[in-house]
């Protein structure tokens, strides 16, 4: 059996335990399908406070505005489904010593930490930005082809992949500073940048938050390919992104590892 | 009361041992408030005025607001409070002459004086950045009312928090709940956008609820968006609630403690 498709069987795997999981504490489900509604509400809330009072932001309209919020939240949403509760608790894990089941289980560390689970909430949530996208492109007036959706779809993958090396690299810091508790928030703060438009961002902040992080990269393309058709530079910016903070993530990921002494550390 | 001394200092002493995830806290604490600045820059830039202030009022609110989260917000209490209820480490407490509400606040207290030390020297490397966008009041009064209003938004959130973390007497996660109330008290405490700019039917439903003191009102205050009338009626309902929620946190514990099993020894 190749290695692809082992992977793929033991994902299977974790995808249906988490999904019995989920089953057996529908509660549980309900209540965090119920939070993740609350954030997405909390933060559409903020952009139509913001334009009731201008017209404009950054010269993006309030629709456009909630195009590209939606798109970044739809990113987010996946991660929190596919990756969120694995990474998370890998760095209490780290703590605790607890990670040496992961490192005991027949597979890569990196991808038998962070696919351990499969959050039902995340994904339901999804299906509410995706509305918000589908809502502001209809206000707009846009019809997009089916290869402008397939693209969109494909960079939304590359701004996954971005999220997912950028919160691997925070929980990392677990391997270093003892506790990652509280350092989770770090992610979010990081990427609360991709929700504003590019062309707020002045020459410094372009050279920190567009050229060296890619936390507007992530969200700005997808979202300007369904606004304004496909552009090149944004298209190799986030894959050229996503493939080097995977690589980052990756390295400091195996770097701490190296650091931890198991249930001593 | 010497035995809450003690508690203060081994709080104090356990807190400095994660001090990098203090540290870290504040370096994206700093990258909030470049968001913010972001955002709100861009939104000024259309509208010089929105809700009858300028840019650098705005800013000055979100600063306070940022300073206040870190001297007298509550961060993860709920969660050490539902992990000792989980491990049993609440036992001991229940063996003792110690009122676990007075040793949990004054652990709070120590903990908020290290996470403020950390906001303060945050504070000092961004003020050079920002400095020049800064606009305090100057009436003496506002500071004299600040003082109480402080006071009482540490209560209320520290009781808020406490009351959440009880609830692991009912449940066994808890942490759907504690998100849920932070996307509340995110956007109707004012952190997310200065509350007056929310219509005014809303603002006068909201200004009756604890949240709206959690931050908003001591920051409205410090930061000239309301009136003296109104901060002395808000001092009012503050004070109530905070009664209100500690004698509700007292309520809980006593229910909550007819739940509990203590198991072991």
């Amino acid at each position: 059996m190749s290695t692809l498709a082992l992977y793929l069987r033991i994902w299977l795997a974790c995808a249906r335990y988490s999904l019995v999981r989920a089953m057996m504490f529908r509660g549980d489900l309900f209540i965090w399908s119920v939070v993740e509604l609350m954030w997405i509400s909390v933060n559409v809330s903020v952009i139509l406070v913001i334009y009731s009072h201008t017209r404009t932001v950054a010269g993006w309209t309030q629709y456009e505005m909630l195009l590209l919020v939606g798109t970044s939240m739809l990113i987010q949403r996946f991660l929190m489904g596919f990756f969120w509760s694995g990474i998370f608790e890998m760095g209490r894990n780290v703590r605790s010593g607890l990670f040496d089941f992961t490192l005991a289980q027949p597979g890569d560390p990196l991808f038998m930490a962070s696919t351990r689970k499969v959050e039902l909430d995340g994904l339901l949530n999804s299906v509410a930005a995706a509305a918000i996208v589908v809502y502001s492109a209809w206000k707009l007036g846009l019809h997009p082809s089916v290869l402008a959706v397939a693209v969109y779809l494909c960079m939304v993958a590359c701004g996954v992949i971005i999220h997912y090396s950028a919160l691997v690299m925070a929980m990392s810091l677990a391997f270093w500073i003892t506790s990652s508790q509280g350092v989770e928030g770090s992610y979010f703060t990081l990427m609360e940048f991709s929700r504003l438009p590019r062309e707020a961002f002045n020459r410094v902040a372009s050279l920190l938050f567009v050229w060296i992080l890619p936390v507007v990269v992530v969200s700005n393309g997808p979202a300007r390919e369904l606004l304004h058709g496909f552009e090149l530079w944004w298209a190799l910016a986030l894959v050229a992104a996503a493939a080097g903070w995977f690589t980052l993530a990756v390295a400091m990921f195996r770097g701490g590892l190296k650091r931890y002494t198991s249930a001593s550390s | 009361m010497t035995k809450y001394a003690q508690s203060f200092l081994v709080g104090l002493q356990s807190n400095l041992v994660y001090r990098w995830n203090f540290g870290v806290r504040s370096m994206f604490w700093f990258f909030h408030l470049v968001v913010v600045f972001i955002l709100w820059g861009a939104a000024f830039a259309s509208s010089p005025n929105i809700g009858g202030f300028s840019f650098a009022q705005t800013l000055t609110y979100f600063v306070v607001i940022f300073v206040l989260q870190f001297f007298i917000g509550a961060f993860n209490e709920d969660y050490q409070i539902s992990e000792d209820i989980r491990n049993g480490l609440i036992n001991q407490f229940l063996l003792k002459p110690i009122n676990y509400f007075a040793y949990r606040l004054s652990v709070f207290a120590a903990a908020r004086v290290v996470s403020g030390a950390f906001g303060f020297l945050a504070l000092l490397v961004a003020l050079p950045f920002f400095r020049g966008y800064l606009e305090l009041p100057h009436e003496a009064w506002r500071f004299v009312l600040a003082v109480p209003a402080m006071a009482l938004t540490a209560i209320i959130q520290f009781s808020i928090a406490y009351i959440f973390g009880l609830l692991a007497f009912w449940f066994l996660d808890i942490q759907g709940f504690v998100i849920l109330s932070m996307a509340i008290e995110n956007l109707l405490g004012g952190q997310m956008l200065p509350l007056d700019l929310l219509p005014k039917a809303a603002f006068n439903v909201i200004r009756f609820l604890p949240f709206f003191y959690q931050a908003y009102f001591p920051a409205s205050i410090l930061t000239g968006r309301q009136g003296y009338d109104f901060a002395v009626q808000g001092l009012v309902i503050q004070a109530f609630w905070a009664f209100a929620l500690v004698c509700l946190a007292e309520f809980v514990w006593r229910r909550g403690l007819r739940h509990h099993t203590a198991a072991g020894g």
